[in-house]
């Protein structure tokens, strides 16, 4: 008799358990009166009570289910609203970052004149290992927009087809999207090798990082790549959420912060590591033109952010 | 005739959506969990009871049906009802289902 005692309480934890607390005590007095409502009328039907139990919990079925069923969850990680944004995604991501980290690191293997075989082998890997993880993310970011319904977006209120948007304008829309993903992913892959993948090696065969140590000593570069990292999540909520004035000016503020960053760092010459520069034997020349390109960048960087969040506000 | 498995899927997919009406129908009379599967299978609509307790759920969170607790007797039920706006929407879905039956009609020659 414990047994069957044990089972409708097993049927009811496992339930429960992948409830949000709030609907468990609401869920568990309905659900215990059901189970025990049907395990009535089974005994009724002239059943004994152990089988009883069992046809009952058999008719509610896997408890995973019927829980995701009260809690409203799908049951797929990506569904059809955006299973073609994602594919599309991940094959672009896929198919320029994986070959470039592959080709950096076999790339800084032969400058190091590495034997040919660890240089494919760790090429393959960097590929197994970027591959891996721009997966592993990208899966994570679509299941989490497919299950927080605040991330998705407004359901339209009815369609006609003058709504479609322009051809060419739609194209540079979602480009803009897989090129920001693109070029973050890359960069801060790049960014945050760059300490132990160099082309330039000191007297002890240690890599020299071109990038100025500062950055790591500080742990700068960390802060750096977080506020990149939430710039591209606003561009993500412009795409596929309501894109809101709050939403404009905090995405303007991010992108303005970045390029102050940028300014700031060549300002007082925390960019390029000095040790890197000698090493590589590069002219003042040289590195004045990145210094100015990195400024270049910042300034496009501020002007776009403040023109695009002023033309979303107005709107 | 088609295999089962075939049959049972377009079964399926023609029956999508009729618990729902079948429920706002039923529900006028309020009534519990278990009760309104007993009734509804007796009616002649099939619903499971993992389909059909998470689906009140959802419709009372739509605001189609009211719930209260009924804690008179020695096991408390909730209990069930069509709200005015689930009323309005039982209308609506009725008549939908009207109109594909005499469509149906047409299309098979009854007129």
């Amino acid at each position: 008799m414990t047994s069957t005692a044990d089972l409708t309480e097993r049927y009811v934890d496992a339930t429960l358990r992948r409830l949000p607390t709030r609907l468990r005590p609401d869920v568990e007095r309905e659900l215990r009166a059901s189970i025990a409502d049907a395990v009535d009328a089974h005994v009724d039907g002239g059943a004994d009570p152990a089988a009883a139990e069992r046809a009952a919990l058999d008719a509610l079925g896997d408890p995973v289910r019927l829980a995701a069923g009260y809690a409203d969850r799908p049951l797929h990680l990506v569904g059809p609203a955006y299973y073609l944004d994602y594919r599309r995604l991940l094959t672009v991501l896929l198919a320029t970052v994986t070959p470039i980290a592959a080709a950096v690191v076999g790339f800084v293997g032969v400058r190091r004149g590495e034997p040919v075989a660890d240089v494919l082998l760790g090429a393959l890997g960097a590929a197994a290992t970027t591959g891996g993880h721009i997966a592993l993310w990208t899966t994570a970011v679509f299941a989490l927009i497919e299950r927080v319904p605040a991330l998705r977006r407004a359901p339209s209120r009815g369609w006609a087809p003058e709504q479609l948007p322009e051809l060419p304008g739609r194209r540079a829309k979602h480009a803009e999207l897989v090129a920001s993903t693109a070029a973050l992913v890359l960069g801060v892959s790049l960014v945050l090798l760059s300490p132990t993948t160099s082309t330039v090696t000191d007297g002890d065969g240690d890599p020299i990082g071109p990038l100025s140590p500062w950055l790591w000593d500080t742990r700068f570069v960390h802060l750096f790549t977080a506020l990149l990292v939430v710039a591209l999540g606003l561009v993500y909520a412009r795409h596929y959420a309501r894109w809101s004035s709050p939403v404009a000016v905090a995405a303007a503020l991010v992108d303005v912060t970045c390029a102050v960053a940028l300014v700031w760092l060549v300002a007082n010459d925390r960019v390029l590591n000095p040790a890197f520069v000698a090493a590589a034997g590069w002219s003042g020349g040289l590195v004045r033109a990145i210094e100015i390109c990195l400024c270049a960048l910042a300034a496009t960087t501020v002007l776009h952010a403040v023109g695009g969040a002023a033309a979303r506000t107005r709107r | 005739m088609p295999d089962d498995e075939l049959l049972s899927t377009h079964l399926q997919e023609l029956r999508r959506g009729t618990a729902v009406l079948a429920c706002l129908l039923v529900l006028r009379e309020p009534n519990y969990g278990y009760a309104l599967l007993d009734l509804l299978d007796r009616r002649g609509f099939a619903v499971d009871a993992n389909t059909l307790y998470p689906l009140l759920r959802r419709l009372e969170k739509q605001g189609l049906l009211t719930s209260d607790w009924n804690t008179d007797e020695s096991r408390p039920r909730k209990f069930y009802r069509t709200s005015p706006d689930g009323e309005r929407l039982a209308d609506a879905l009725s008549r939908d289902w009207d109109g594909l039956d005499t469509a149906f009609r047409a299309l098979r020659g009854e007129s």
